[in-house]
């Protein structure tokens, strides 16, 4: 019983992880340089997953294997008077899909809901074997 | 062994038993409900149909033996095979997910077990009136 804790754990670890990519793919929707000031779009960050706890790959449980960076093509808008722009006067934008985010982070947090009530029921059992004793 | 016999009659060992075999069970639930987002993941449940009928079949043998020779300790919920095979195909991955029916599974499985712990504190409660000698 004490395991379906550290399990619920690990899915709130992962899918905390997860959440956090996401804002950060949508707070850099726009941006079209890197940390150096050169124009380079953001590239949109993704997590993945496995089985198997941070470390301990045959405990059960999940975590995160990697953040993968998204190779599709960036978005190209026509803006000339832009500072980024190139030659021909496109400006290049991070691959970021905004809806695509939305529909992640929802499903993000419904699956943190269910982590949560999975502990709270594991909680809940395991106080009621801890009333055997009284 | 007196308090051994009287904890190994009646029904004390099927319910601890299934106590066993649930507890275990939301263990796997638990591990589903983590790896909801994980491709390519494979949903992991016992057979519980399976685990009650070998409880039965053993009841019935100590039915027929002589008293205090069956034990159940033997029958372990976690030797049962895992059963990987989901309730459809409906993800790409093959993963078949589906949190409304791992929360079902997962507050039936609560209750059942609350249910078994609720039946196993009253049948200790019968010894603690036995040992004092009096009626409830």
């Amino acid at each position: 019983m004490m395991n379906s804790l550290d399990i619920g754990a690990s899915g709130l670890a992962a899918q905390r992880i997860r959440m956090d990519t996401l804002s950060n793919n949508l707070l850099n929707m726009s941006t079209t340089r890197n940390a150096r000031g050169e124009p380079e779009p953001y590239r949109r960050r993704f997590v993945i997953f496995a089985p198997g706890q941070e470390g301990h790959p045959e405990k059960p449980g999940v975590h995160v294997a990697k953040i993968g960076l998204d190779q599709t093509p960036f978005r190209q808008r026509f803006e000339p008077g832009h500072e980024d722009a190139d030659a021909q006067g496109y400006v290049r934008y991070p691959n970021v899909d905004m809806s695509v985010e939305f529909v992640n982070m929802l499903e993000a947090s419904r699956a943190y809901e269910a982590n949560i009530t999975m502990m709270e029921t594991s909680k809940q059992m395991l106080s009621s074997t801890l009333r055997l004793l009284a | 062994m007196f308090i051994d016999r009287m904890v190994n009659q009646g029904n004390i060992p099927l319910v601890e038993r299934m106590m066993k075999l649930t507890a275990k069970r939301h263990e796997l639930l638990a591990e589903n409900i983590a790896n909801l987002s994980t491709p390519g993941y494979q949903q992991k449940d016992l057979d519980v149909g399976a685990f009650q009928q070998m409880l039965r079949d053993r009841a019935a043998r100590r039915r027929a033996g002589s008293p205090g020779t069956t034990s159940f300790d033997d029958l372990d919920p976690a030797s049962l095979s895992v059963d990987g095979s989901g309730r459809g195909m409906l993800f790409h991955d093959r993963a078949n997910r589906s949190v409304e029916a791992l929360m079902g599974d997962m507050s039936g499985n609560a209750m059942k077990y609350n249910l078994f712990v609720e039946l196993l504190r009253k049948q200790y409660g019968s010894f603690d009136n036995v040992l004092r000698e009096r009626v409830s």
